[in-house]
């Protein structure tokens, strides 16, 4: 092999980093080496448990020291959430900030993952009688957009970029949702996420009556269906930070994919403004992207805020997500006063993220 | 106080010595206490072998012939009782050597009473120690007498550890040989060096310097990343929590052991 030969002096792993550097800690200021050195190293997982599976995996991982960080939350954060109570919800336990309403959140999602500090893997899931997987490795951080875009009994639910399916199960474990549409661009990636959906999820659930699996440009959203969704979660193609400072191959940081990097914000901003678009008004919208970057995160949200409204008419609302923040702050590190959404940064002792979330209100 | 030369002269081992020279009262002779000598006896018998008795006793003459008062003797032999069954021919090599290698007196005294062990290193090892440090790490001889001054349990390392450990820190981090003898780089473990030297690096505190020798932060001084304690290393240095560098050993821990899992396999291939 002739692989130092044709390694390029710069490869796109180092490429990132110098990017990041500059970029980030603008940004994080003081933060940064901290994050720096998270990212650099492994990170941790999350396994989203599977409701469908016949496996009782929650009881095995939790002999193993785990614990579902969802039905753990804080309780003084949210005073009125209990074992049984179907209120899951949370009220701003700050003195002298303004009463809030409560958070509601997605119900069944449950997500287990080993303490703080502990740097203990998982072992693969192993399927049950039925074939079906008992729980689905992914960030945890990743479950916080899927619980904090409130699914609702009867909810249609679209989810714009959904491959490899990770969120998309999560969105399913609600089993609340009556008709679900998924899509992603990328025809190969459609059909991993087909195949991820049929591990996990038996078939009755599966029908065309509720799933509907397609892999067109999100971007053109718009023009196939409008105002219908209750729920729409938008989780943009970025610059994958942590993937892009550990893997050389498929990097967007490669000089041969300067040009996509460049466009990245203008195709998050399309992507969004479909979303936008395909909610019904009172709907509700989750921008998602698991990338530390302003430019791509809250200016994304910012322009799409606007041009929603002079191009189509559509007022929004930004929802105050910092109640989830202090529900979950034991188990993630959250970036300190965003003006705009939440954002999850990794942390060597709690090594999730980078998952930055906004959710918005389709008031008209 | 040093023995009399009359002690030293009692002691110089004859063919036939009877085991009464090391009796209790010619112990008390040499200049030992009761309480001392009584531990010394109480050392050779536990040493199986009939030649212990003669071997302890061409120690004892050879430490206080380098001018070891009793109770460093003691000291030493409680370090490292292997010394009681040494053969004279090899201590005296091996005093030799170290001379030769430029430890002069005193800091031979300091080497030995710090690290009594390389006493029974044989010469031909300790050899091989001098030459890697010479000619595949490029220190002059005074350094190496140094580095021998400062870090003689060297001699019993790994010599493929010791080698990659140079190359460590003189290509991943820069640094010159002049520097590593400052801080007496081979008394760490290279577990330590790497550690603390990456979690510098990923929090971008610390760059490898290019062809030129050119980096575009300042690196921080290898004894402000090896020669302090941990908790001024972190908030001084890294400027990060213990819980951060804790749960980065472990996994830079992993790391390293799969990558070298990763190596063998390859080479198993
Ligand atoms: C961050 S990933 C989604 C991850 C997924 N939501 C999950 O949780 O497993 C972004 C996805 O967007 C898809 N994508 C890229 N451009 C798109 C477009 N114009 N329309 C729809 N999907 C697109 C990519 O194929 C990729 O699978």
């Amino acid at each position: 092999e002739k692989w130092a030969a044709t390694r390029p002096k710069y490869p796109p792993t180092t490429l990132a980093l110098q990017h990041f550097d500059t970029a980030y800690s603008a940004e994080l200021g003081q933060l940064w080496p901290s994050v720096r050195v998270a990212l650099l190293s492994e990170r941790k997982y999350g396994a989203l448990l599977n409701n469908f599976s016949h496996h009782d995996v929650q009881a095995d991982l939790e002999v193993q020291g785990c614990r579902d960080f969802v039905s753990s939350a804080d309780k003084e954060a949210q005073p009125c959430l209990q074992e049984e109570s179907s209120c899951v919800a949370v009220r701003e336990s700050d003195v002298g900030a303004k009463q809030q309403s409560p958070l509601p959140l997605s119900l069944n999602i449950k997500c287990v993952v080993f303490p703080r500090g502990d740097i203990t893997r998982f072992k693969p899931a192993r399927p049950d009688m039925h074939g079906l997987l008992g729980y689905y490795l992914m960030d945890a951080a990743s479950v916080l957009p899927c619980l904090a875009l409130d699914v609702q009994e009867g909810h249609s639910v679209l989810d714009l970029c959904a491959a490899p399916g990770g969120k998309t199960l999560a969105l399913l474990q609600t089993q609340a949702i009556r008709f679900l549409c998924v899509n992603d661009a990328s025809v190969s990636r459609t059909s991993r996420l087909r195949k991820v959906l049929h591990s996990y999820v038996p078939k009755q659930f599966l029908t065309d009556g509720n799933l509907r699996i397609t892999s067109f440009d999100g971007t053109k959203w718009g023009e196939i269906e409008r105002n219908s969704f209750d729920r729409v979660l938008i989780d943009v193609p970025c610059t994958t930070d942590r993937h892009s400072l550990m893997e050389d191959d498929n990097n967007i940081f490669s000089k041969s994919r300067i040009g996509e990097r460049r466009r990245l914000p203008q195709l998050q901003l399309e992507l969004l403004l479909a979303g936008i678009e395909a909610a019904c008004p009172g709907g509700e919208i989750m921008y998602s992207t698991c990338t530390l970057s302003q430019i791509q995160n809250q200016s994304v949200v910012e322009q799409a805020i606007c041009l929603s409204r002079e191009n189509h008419g559509i007022r929004l609302e930004v929802v105050d997500l910092r109640p989830l923040t202090h529900m979950f702050k034991k188990t993630f590190h959250f970036a300190p006063s965003l003006h705009l959404g939440e954002m999850v940064i990794p942390h060597l002792a709690a090594n999730f993220g980078p998952i930055y979330m906004c959710k918005l209100k389709r008031l008209t | 106080p040093l023995p009399s030369a009359q002690h030293n002269n009692a002691l110089r081992p004859t063919a036939g010595m009877p085991d009464s020279a090391l009796s209790l009262p010619s112990l008390v002779d040499m200049g030992f206490t009761d309480a001392q000598a009584e531990q010394i006896h109480e050392a050779v018998c536990k040493v199986r072998g009939g030649s212990a008795t003669k071997h302890a006793l061409s120690t004892l003459t050879a430490l206080f012939g380098l001018g070891f008062n009793p109770s460093s003797v003691l000291k030493m032999l409680q370090k490292c009782p292997e010394l009681y069954t040494v053969r004279e021919s090899q201590l005296q090599q091996c005093i030799n050597y170290l001379r030769k290698l430029g430890l002069v007196e005193g800091s031979l005294q300091r080497t030995l009473a710090h690290y009594p062990q390389i006493l029974t290193v044989p010469v031909k090892t300790i050899k091989h120690v001098v030459l890697l440090l010479r000619e595949k790490c490029l220190f002059t001889v005074q350094q190496v007498a140094d580095i021998f001054r400062d870090s003689p349990a060297i001699v019993l390392e790994d010599l493929s550890q010791t080698e990659y450990k140079f190359q460590y820190v003189y290509f991943r981090m820069g640094i010159k040989q002049a520097e590593m003898v400052k801080t007496r780089l081979f008394r760490f473990t290279l577990d330590e060096v790497r550690c603390r030297h990456c979690f510098l690096e990923r929090r971008g505190l610390y760059q490898t310097p290019d062809k030129r020798g050119q980096t575009s932060i300042i690196n921080p001084k290898l004894d402000s990343i090896l020669k302090i304690d941990l908790d001024t290393y972190l908030s001084e240095i890294a400027n990060a929590s213990a819980e951060e560098y804790d749960v980065f050993q472990r996994l830079m821990a992993r790391e390293c052991q799969e990558q070298d899992q990763q190596y063998d396999s390859i080479e198993a291939d």
